[in-house]
């Protein structure tokens, strides 16, 4: 029996978002990145597993797909832990700052100097002083002015 | 008209996106270079990207009304292109973003192919969820301004690639089922007939004589969802629900332990090496 173009059409794009999400996981070196590169992944695999289920008429593939949901609320829960972790130790959220549990035949990862950056430079609209200049809280000046 | 033209001319459409599509990503992935040289790759990615869609979308299924091809194109372009934008975008605030755009196509795509309850449950448990987890996560973690390591990639070429090289298989076989069953369904009825010594007919190609129960197009959709899941899968379901209770308590102990002497990699990373 072949399949209806719709389920073919879902497959397509369950594919799709499986190779985006593969080439996340390989390609980019933060810890979160990589975790939403695996959660899109799980979203591939769902779509194409609704399309069967479309396929063959019966309710395994939405079954799974609620299965699917739950382990990656798990996963997620547990991923996480590791990250801060990671991040409590190592101050990064950088997969290369883990390296030393690489291949002892694989080469070190050493960073280059990059150029600057322009995404960093932000513009401000510059608006009229207006009114008297408040004292100004030296403790302000501590605090982490970027989340 | 020759069938066998009409699928190579679809195969050499598919060939051609599949690369349009990794030369997109390749471009689009962060490299380090920064100033003008990005900003002009990104936009050179980005129009490779828009051709390899539309390559797509040309080789795709004609589906039966206008209204139900045209719902399902915007559903699946936005969960692409959220994908997309998810895997590239260099801040992972954005990033995060992106991936809940992406979560909104997939809970469309699901509806479009009749599942409703997943659709509403996948944007309720991840972007309601799991999405904002990530997004506490991020804003504990984040360091001041654009880190290093978001504004260079590993081998973005061979990932690329890779990525292509997966998705041109996949749709390669994609394509292949709907060639007709000579093609996808032979082999197993021939192996089975072998075996079984006389011709058998072929398997179920009507549904079943009781899929006014099973099809989950008929009505009183999510109600029969529940009796499957909590009738055929009830100790899947009791499963589950151990394991989230597992995966609950491990993350409290995992997170209340303090961390120990640092690693002598992160004392070199912390010391600029």
């Amino acid at each position: 029996m072949t399949p209806a173009p719709l389920v073919l059409n879902g497959l397509v794009v369950g594919a799709m978002l499986f190779a985006l999400g593969l080439v996340g996981i390989l390609a980019r070196r933060n810890l979160i990145v990589m975790f939403l590169s695996a959660e899109l992944m799980l979203q591939g695999v769902s779509v194409s597993l609704v399309s069967w289920s479309r396929h063959h008429g019966d309710w395994g593939g939405h079954v799974l797909v609620i299965f699917v949901l739950t382990v990656a609320a798990c996963e997620a829960a547990l991923a996480l832990v590791f990250v801060l972790q990671a991040f409590a130790r190592t101050g990064r959220l950088d997969a290369a700052a883990w390296q030393s549990l690489r291949e002892s035949v694989l080469p070190r990862v050493v960073d280059r100097e990059l150029p600057a950056s322009d995404a960093a430079v932000m513009v401000f609209p510059r608006l009229t002083p207006a009114g008297v200049e408040p004292e100004h809280d030296p403790d302000a000046a501590l605090e982490r002015e970027h989340v | 008209m020759s069938p066998d033209g009409g699928l190579s001319s679809t195969g050499s459409l598919l060939a051609v996106a599949v690369g349009c599509a990794a030369a997109s990503l390749w471009l689009l992935l962060p490299r380090g270079e920064g100033g003008l040289r990005e900003r002009a790759a990104s936009r050179f990615g980005m129009l490779l990207g828009a051709v390899a869609l539309a390559l797509f979308v040309a080789t795709g299924r004609r589906l039966g009304g206008v209204g139900e091809e045209a719902v399902f194109l915007i559903v699946a372009l936005v969960a692409v292109i959220g994908g997309a934008a998810t895997v590239v975008t260099r801040s992972p605030v954005y990033s995060a973003i992106w991936f809940a755009l992406a979560l909104a196509g997939v809970a469309g795509v699901l509806l479009v192919l009749g599942a409703q309850f997943l659709g509403v449950a996948t944007i309720v448990v991840y972007a309601g969820a799991i999405l904002v987890m990530f997004l506490f996560v991020l804003m504990l973690a984040q360091p001041t301004g654009m880190a290093s390591y978001d504004r260079v990639s590993n081998e973005p070429l061979l990932s690329a690639v890779a990525g292509a090289v997966l998705l041109g298989l996949l749709t390669l076989f994609i394509g292949r089922l709907s060639a007709g069953p000579d093609e996808c369904c032979a082999v197993p009825s021939r192996a089975a007939a072998l075996a079984g010594g006389t011709p058998r007919p072929p398997v179920a190609p009507e549904p079943p004589a009781d899929s006014a129960g099973r099809d989950p197009l008929a009505e009183n959709h999510v109600a029969r969802l529940g009796g499957e899941l909590f009738g055929r899968h009830l100790l899947a379901v009791e499963a589950a629900g151990v394991l989230l209770l597992v995966a609950l308590i491990g993350s409290i102990a995992i997170v209340s332990r303090t961390p120990p002497d640092e690693p002598a990699d992160a004392a070199a990373w912390r010391a600029g090496a």
